[in-house]
């Protein structure tokens, strides 16, 4: 519109000074539908309804290697089965928690006063050796502490970490996925019930770990690969408890959490 | 706009083999202009984010339809406009645009004065809010052509009508704004 010219101009500069809506990081829900094979949600009740359907399909449809999202059952995870998994990078010397990013060292009390819930601690283990806390955005939105404990008797060092036992717990956003599980073709996942609370024992080989931040962002950790793995949700702080453990072990250790 | 053919076709090609991540990468990619083109027609961030969120689950089930090498962002654009608009249909309700300045808007050339920097920002104002005072029918087709950098093919796309519609209605529209805007300079 060679007439209008100067105006196509100022209106093609104008575009680029204006203030859109911040766009939303749509990846999580698509995936999540894509993995629900469900034709339409209306977004509010695509959460509750997903979760419902997917509790069914990790029950009954989980034969590992299959590349589909097999469950989001309130621990506000993801599973995802992968043909093979990226291997880590291997870990840099020095301290644990720059390690493995769990965050800031600091001491039990300190960690019990900067969230927002009731931290758990497993009394048959004692006083943890080691606190990490990890507040947002490099964590979800409500934090996450992190307990380690040193090998011991009864709790072997795990290959990846060398420590005895990682208890891992976070809370975020009610209604949003906020950690995800890479599980290949060696990994098996079973439900487990413990202490009225539900959650997963994932074990076989090491699985990846990754989490969404607070922008929605999807963050891998190719440096961690996780161990034998219990992940529950206690009054909706979700709880990993991650390490060279048996299932049993594991669910003994959940129960004492206290 | 986000046009990265190579990596595009692969994206899709793995896509079309079944890997969501691949899927998930090209979601990231297209999601602002999805969302801001549903923007444009629904009026509304909330529709918007909807109808963007079910054209790209659409999309994914259309996948095999995608062919090798085609550009995505007119195949994605008609899926997302399609939604959108059929979004406003179902329920009912348009809201009207409202398009505004962002706060760190430094328009002008490289370092311009202090004060002709004031003086551009006014400039914007004033022309921005001349668009807003458009008719729906006009603000649509300046957003989409001048404001999302449609093309007018795209723009034909977005808004279900003929390419040859779109240029009379643009040109229609551009006679309005630049009469408004020869009105307020006389003023």
């Amino acid at each position: 519109m060679p007439e209008h010219a100067e105006l196509e101009q100022r209106l093609s500069r104008l575009g680029a000074e204006l203030d859109w809506p911040a766009t939303p990081n749509l990846a999580p829900a698509v995936r999540l539908r894509i993995g629900a094979r469900r034709p339409r949600f209306e977004r509010r009740w695509l959460i509750a309804a997903a979760a419902a359907f997917l509790v069914l399909a990790a029950i009954a449809a989980y034969p590992p290697g299959r590349d589909a999202i097999a469950s989001w059952i309130n621990l506000h995870t993801i599973f995802r089965t992968v043909p093979h998994l990226a291997t880590p990078t291997p870990l840099p010397p020095g301290l644990l928690g720059p390690r493995l990013g769990l965050g800031a060292q600091t001491t039990l009390e300190t960690a019990r006063a900067a969230v927002n819930w009731p931290l758990l601690v497993p009394a048959s283990l004692g006083s943890p050796d080691e606190v990490y806390v990890q507040p947002p955005p490099d964590r979800p939105s409500g934090g996450e502490v992190t307990l380690v404990y040193a090998a011991r008797p009864g709790l072997h060092a795990a290959g990846e970490t060398g420590v005895g036992l990682l208890v891992t717990e976070a809370r975020g956003a009610i209604n949003s996925e906020f950690f995800g599980k890479m599980i290949g073709p060696d990994t098996t996942i079973e439900p487990v019930a413990v202490s009225g609370g539900s959650g997963y024992w994932i074990s076989g080989a090491p699985h990846a770990f990754v989490f969404v931040d607070t922008a929605g962002v999807v963050r891998y950790e190719t440096l961690r690969l996780a161990t034998n793995t219990l992940l529950i949700n206690v009054g909706g702080t979700v709880v990993r408890i991650e390490g060279n453990i048996s299932k049993a072990q594991a669910l003994a250790i959940a129960a004492a959490l206290a | 706009m986000e046009g990265r053919p190579t990596d595009d076709a692969d994206l899709f090609a793995r896509a079309q083999r079944g890997d969501t991540a691949a899927y998930e990468e090209i979601v990231q990619r297209y999601q602002q202009m999805a969302f801001r083109t549903a923007y444009v027609i629904t009026g509304s961030a909330a529709d918007a984010e909807d109808a963007a969120q079910d054209a790209f689950l659409k999309a994914y089930r259309a996948l095999a339809t995608f062919r090798a090498g085609a550009e995505p962002r007119p195949w994605l654009l008609r899926i997302v406009a399609n939604e959108a608009r059929n979004r406003v249909r179902s329920t009912g309700r348009r809201h009207q645009v409202e398009l505004r300045l962002a706060d760190h808007s430094r328009p002008g050339g490289a370092a311009p004065s202090p004060e002709a920097a004031a003086v551009a920002v006014e400039d914007s104002k004033r022309l921005l809010a001349l668009v807003n005072a458009l008719s729906e029918e006009d603000r649509q087709v300046i957003a989409n052509r001048y404001f999302l950098e449609l093309s007018g093919e795209e723009t034909a796309t977005a808004l279900g009508i003929p390419e040859g519609t779109v240029k009379s209605r643009l040109s229609r529209a551009l006679g309005r704004l630049r009469a408004l805007v020869e009105e307020a300079s006389i003023a």
